[in-house]
């Protein structure tokens, strides 16, 4: 059915009537989008977003966005008692903290690593600075060989977060929970909920 | 064996590196998931009646987490992208190119693609410099709503039902233990307990 199915372009054509039927689906969808040029500070805005945003940076306002809506989630959640919540609440901003933390770190480590070792092959630095320089380095842009570095910063710090998770995320995660559930039930209030009453 | 293996993987991951960042990112969720729910279980300083509710929310999480990203981030990239292939979002300086090429009757069709004219490599620092941006800023607002908002709503929603039904099998369990606690002790127990006492206390006993 999918006739071709393209990776970089984003676009899957698809044929039989089934197929022509999402087609026109499809078009109908983006015919509905209004046709929008954006304006000069716009346009510096998402340049700038291309240049210098990589994924750490990503990490870290999906970290700050996080702290700003989940805790406040858990909160409302009335299905569950007080105590609960409360714990959910302390266990969900530790958690944010400790992955945003160690996320960022471990990505940006990762970047600056991969940048300083794919370094174009002069002789003024040694071999190791250029094991992970593309082959293809004197024929890329400044962009691709940033996006390079990026990708493969990503790759490794992913593999990095494999053990991480369990040797930094989790247990710091455990320990922040403890201090700040001790902080939220130690409010004189909470007698009943720290088994007091 | 080994190296057939890690051939054909290096073969399937060159070809789409973004398909590699998902794979692993998906790895990474179901490890970070793992991890999480045995801190959960092996803290002693949370009450299991609270661990009845973190444990399901913290699986859920996970789940949540790979499927929004799947459907929602991956969508919501792949649309914009696609807004800037055809020309429907674009900026001053690729719609003044498509305008010199009379291509403006063109924008917003499926089958029009920039990227693939004759003459792209005229505008292909501007619009690669714009579509980068704009695949960061709709991946990164893409994620927000599918990780911080749609994930907590649901994965709280999906934990209510399980840790319901745990907490009512514990209650169940707390009252059956304190009904055997509260049962008077068999009479020759008593019998045994009370002579005892009196054993134990007779030398102030005035007979």
């Amino acid at each position: 059915m999918i006739s071709s199915v393209g990776n970089n372009d984003n676009s899957v054509n698809f044929n039989g009537s089934l197929g022509r039927f999402a087609n026109k689906a499809r078009q109908s969808f983006y015919d509905a989008i209004k046709n929008h040029v954006v304006n000069e500070g716009g346009d510096r805005f998402y340049k700038f977003a291309g240049d210098k945003i990589s994924s750490a940076e990503v990490r870290l306002i999906l970290g700050c966005t996080a702290l700003m809506s989940q805790p406040f989630i858990d909160f409302h959640n009335h299905k569950q008692d007080e105590k609960t919540r409360k714990v959910s609440v302390c266990r969900t901003v530790a958690k944010i903290i400790a992955g945003t933390t160690t996320g960022f770190i471990v990505r940006k480590g990762a970047i600056k690593f991969i940048q300083a070792c794919s370094k174009y092959p002069v002789e003024k630095f040694p071999k190791w600075r250029t094991i992970f320089t593309p082959k293809n380095i004197l024929n890329m842009s400044e962009r691709d060989l940033r996006n390079h570095q990026n990708d493969i910063g990503t790759w490794i710090s992913l593999g990095v977060m494999l053990f991480t998770n369990f040797l930094i995320d989790a247990p710091l995660t455990k320990f922040l929970t403890n201090i700040f559930t001790a902080k939220a039930i130690k409010n004189p209030q909470n007698k009943e909920m720290r088994g007091e009453a | 064996m080994k190296l057939n293996f890690f051939a054909k993987l290096a073969n399937m991951y060159s070809k789409d590196p973004g398909k590699m960042l998902l794979h692993t990112g998906t790895i990474g969720w179901i490890l970070s998931c793992a991890a999480q729910t045995i801190a959960i279980a092996t803290n002693d300083k949370i009450d299991k009646k609270q661990k009845a509710y973190l444990i399901p929310q913290e699986i859920f999480d996970g789940l949540v987490n790979i499927f929004s990203f799947y459907i929602l981030t991956r969508t919501f990239k792949d649309v914009f992208l696609k807004l800037v292939s055809t020309g429907k979002f674009t900026n001053k300086t690729i719609m003044k190119f498509l305008e010199k090429n009379n291509l403006t009757n063109k924008i917003g069709k499926m089958d029009f693609n920039i990227e693939k004219l004759a003459n792209y490599s005229e505008i292909e620092p501007e619009y690669r410099a714009f579509k980068d941006g704009v695949g960061v800023v709709s991946s990164t607002i893409g994620s927000i709503i599918s990780c911080n908002l749609l994930t907590p709503v649901l994965r709280n929603k999906l934990a209510n039902a399980p840790s319901r039904a745990l907490r009512a099998e514990m209650d169940k369990m707390d009252k059956e233990k304190e009904i055997q606690t509260q049962t008077p002790a068999k009479p020759y127990d008593y019998y045994k307990s009370s002579m005892a006492s009196y054993r134990n206390h007779s030398g102030g006993m005035r007979i």
